[in-house]
């Protein structure tokens, strides 16, 4: 929490009036911006922004997941996503936690332009990457540098909520002075007699008494940290080939693959409408239609070269829904991997949890892997 | 590296005796620059045994980034990765051994086999491979690794299982040399690649000495002094001589005081990974090797007090030559395609943030280069027919002028003297 600054003072959070019943649920649908009210330098490149509602409300997201920025960075409009580092037991603020990537246009100007004071369009939350969507005794949580994020936020809520889940957590960082979080994490193992600690830095850094595992984090160091994996949920958060590396290796090693998750975060941003309409900013999860089959929320989705249309359940990938209409698109890996279903995004919005086939700049350039998307909305492809 | 075809390469016994009867101050025998069997004696024990520059960092910038290099017949794929390190391997699918990647330059998310989409992390592990047996191991299956470093922005490679070791002190002598002009901040405006008819040697013959500059090279001698390679004193020329020594001395004095290194290095004989390394002054305004003498590019490297800080000459065995201005930098390569040609590549850097029309024209800043290039190219091009003429026997060096093209031969010999069993 900030320290309390007088009322009305630029940035500061107007204080909540704990006295009066909770204030409604924020909703982006009504509250499109939110208010810049705190940042803290966490590493030497790595930022929190604490985010506040401008009107008295309260958050409710599962820990895990994700706002999506509305940004207007050089006169051009870019939408990115960050999951929520903060928890849902906290419900007066949010924060997202940004390591600053070099050259990537979002990241720097949130670490450069963005003040305290300043409003930002906001849309969400969303995502499924919660150890509270299908709760389990015993975790594994597995990041690599800013990937900690949205572990951070189920072990924060995890805490809050006085669990006494059995929580192995690895961080893995490039050196001591990107190691995030040490600290609370610690406070919060004092608290939890069943979550344990392990880093692992590629390289130590000069001067720090840093005396933890040093090199990358395999499958010899995994089975010394966590000899017990196999009876863990597994949760994972990281650059694209160090989950690749990691999904690789467990479903090598028969690990029940139902029981692993892993969230990316490089995600899409809103591609240029060129045929169709865009959904209203806010709608962007609204759902086109009931799918008959599942009755969840089913959207359309169009190959603009051959014409073809079929229906795609939000929860499936582009891809499965291509081939259960009996339609063949180039795949091979169907894990976004290797790139061989890369296609480029005329209209809507989708998810993309890809294991290294694609990089951010070709997402910025509306370039899609059907096989690990699911839509957001309506999709028109250029296939 | 092992050559495949190792059994039919030269008889060592031949290159033993031409390199035992190398007369010292005097060129090569014809075999060294004609001969196949000699070619493949340089591939596999010069250019496979040694540190090789190959690239700059500007080329690679951002992770997923990668280049293509060809080293004879193997092809290297250099990429940066996620973690902006830089990462080499052999350009080879574990599968069927078809080239990954096809272009000299592009973009890769993973580095995936066009032919059956094996698809490799930019660590080099393979991750994916569709079809394969329930036992097939992804593990030991990985690309084959390159050792690649990079010296303050410049990328060099070693095919060896062992790379020589003495990198570490070449890196460390030369990295507060280097390191001010910020290579890895800028961005590769130019690259021109010129296929030479000549044995890679002439190529780097020809680079060690200005004997040649003064009747040759009229735009690089605008801004070169001459003098900064050796010269034989005389009546006409004892005055300038020694002004350049004072120019020398005083702007060493001045650019140490800036905290640019700049007294001359040269370990060219002396070690496995041999370098000569100078600060040299630039004639008239003192600026750039450009036509006016003056920077090319208005955007300087750092945060330069000033822009005439002459020119760091960087010159690396076997393969390479360097210049680093206030302002701009220009990299040369040379690479052997067969025994009578070479390539030599030229990559000119500007700080990147200099915008091209504004800060800085590609004409102007390659105009010098280009010339001296086209004509070094006709030289080494002549001397070329010569040597394959029966006429040709080995002629002496000028102990004044060519004491560094002496220095080339002699590690050339060496090196082979040391290797070929």
């Amino acid at each position: 929490m900030p320290t309390v600054a007088l009322p009305g003072s630029p940035g500061s959070p107007d204080l909540p009036d704990f006295a009066a019943p909770a204030p409604p649920p924020w909703s982006a649908e009504q509250d499109h911006s939110l208010r810049c009210v705190h940042i803290r330098q966490e590493t030497h490149d790595v930022k929190t922004f604490v985010l506040a509602p401008r009107a008295p409300r309260s958050f409710r997201y599962l820990p895990g997941q994700f706002i999506t920025l509305e940004l207007d960075i050089a006169g051009r409009r870019i939408n990115r996503c960050y999951t929520l580092s903060s928890t849902p037991t906290r419900p007066d603020l949010v924060s997202i936690t940004v390591k600053r990537v070099p050259g990537g246009p979002v990241s720097n100007w949130l670490h450069e332009q963005l003040r305290v004071g300043m409003a930002l369009d906001v849309l969400g939350p969303g995502g499924a990457f919660s150890c509270l969507a299908a709760p389990a005794q015993r975790y594994l949580f597995l990041s690599g540098g800013s990937g900690i994020t949205p572990l951070m936020s189920m072990t924060r809520a995890l805490h809050d909520l006085g669990s006494d889940a059995d929580i192995v957590f690895v961080h893995c960082a490039r050196s001591p002075a990107d190691v995030l979080f040490s600290d609370e994490l610690g406070l919060m193992a004092r608290h939890m007699p069943h979550l344990r600690l392990a880093t692992v830095c590629e390289q130590q850094a000069p001067g720090s008494a840093y005396a933890g595992h040093l090199g990358r984090l395999d499958a010899a160091l995994l089975a010394r940290i966590a000899p017990d994996l196999q009876q863990r949920d597994i949760y994972t958060c990281g650059p694209a080939p160090f989950m690749a590396a990691i999904h690789a290796y467990l479903s090598g090693a028969g690990f029940p693959m139902a029981r692993y998750r892993q969230e990316s975060f490089a995600f899409e941003s809103l591609a240029q409408p060129v045929a169709t309409p865009m959904p209203a900013a806010g709608a962007s999860t609204a759902p086109a239609h009931a799918s008959p089959r599942t009755g969840a929320p089913a959207y359309q989705v169009r190959l603009q070269k051959t014409g073809h249309q079929f229906d795609c359940p939000a929860e499936q990938t582009l891809l499965q829904a291509a081939i259960a209409a009996g339609l063949r698109l180039p795949f091979s890996c169907t894990s976004g991997a290797c790139g061989t279903c890369k296609s480029k995004k005329i209209a809507g919005q989708v998810r993309i949890e890809h294991a290294g086939g694609i990089r951010q700049r070709e997402i910025d350039q509306g370039w899609i892997l059907p096989c690990c998307s699911k839509p957001l909305s309506d999709i028109v492809l250029d296939r | 590296m092992t050559s495949p075809c190792q059994s039919l390469s030269a008889p060592g016994e031949l290159v033993r005796e031409l390199l035992a009867r190398r007369r010292p101050g005097y060129s090569l025998e014809a075999p060294f620059y004609l001969s196949e069997a000699l070619y493949q004696v340089d591939m596999e024990h010069i250019f496979g045994q040694h540190w090789i520059f190959v690239a700059v960092e500007p080329q690679i910038a951002d992770a997923g980034d990668y280049i293509t290099v060809d080293l004879g017949v193997d092809s290297i794929l250099i990429v940066r990765d996620d973690e902006m390190q830089i990462r080499a391997f052999h350009n080879v699918c574990r599968h069927r051994g078809t080239r990954l990647c096809a272009s000299r330059q592009g973009m890769v998310g993973n580095i995936v086999c066009p032919y059956h989409q094996w698809t490799y992390d930019l660590a080099g592990q393979l991750i994916h491979a569709k079809h394969m047996s329930d036992d097939f191991d992804l593990r030991s299956h990985g690309l084959k690794p390159v050792h690649v470093r990079s010296l303050s922005g410049l990328i060099f490679i070693c095919l060896a299982e062992q790379a020589p070791q003495d990198f570490e002190q070449m890196a460390a002598e030369m990295t507060p040399y280097i390191a001010p002009h910020q290579l890895s901040q800028c961005k590769v405006a130019a690259q021109v690649d010129l296929v030479e008819n000549c044995n890679w040697k002439l190529t780097m013959e020809n680079n060690r000495e200005c004997y040649h500059c003064v009747g040759n090279h009229p735009e690089l001698t605008i801004s070169l002094y001459e003098y900064g390679f050796g010269y034989k004193p005389d009546a006409l020329n004892i005055g300038r001589l020694q002004r350049f020594e004072e120019i020398l001395a005083a702007n060493h004095k001045r650019w140490e005081g800036m905290g640019l290194p700049s007294a001359e290095i040269d370990t060219l004989e002396r070690r496995v990974t041999g370098f000569r390394t100078q600060r040299l002054p630039i004639d008239r305004s003192g600026q750039s090797q450009t036509m006016s003498t003056e920077v090319a590019s208005r955007k300087l490297l750092a945060d330069f007090v000033e822009p005439a800080l002459g020119g760091l000459s960087f010159w690396t065995q076997p393969n390479s030559w360097h210049h680093f201005m206030s302002d701009h930098t220009v990299n040369f390569t040379v690479l052997p395609i067969s025994a009578t040609k070479t390539l030599v590549r030229s990559t000119w850097c500007v700080h990147k943030d200099a915008i091209e029309g504004v800060d800085y024209s590609v004409e102007n800043l390659t105009s010098v280069w280009n010339a001296t290039n086209e004509q070094d190219r006709r030289l080494v091009e002549e001397s070329q027919i010569g040597i394959a003429s029966g006429a040709y026997q080995p002629g002496p060096y000028s102990p004044f002028t060519e004491g560094l093209v002496e220095k080339f031969c002699n590690w050339y010999v060496n090196r082979l003297r040391a290797l070929v069993r």
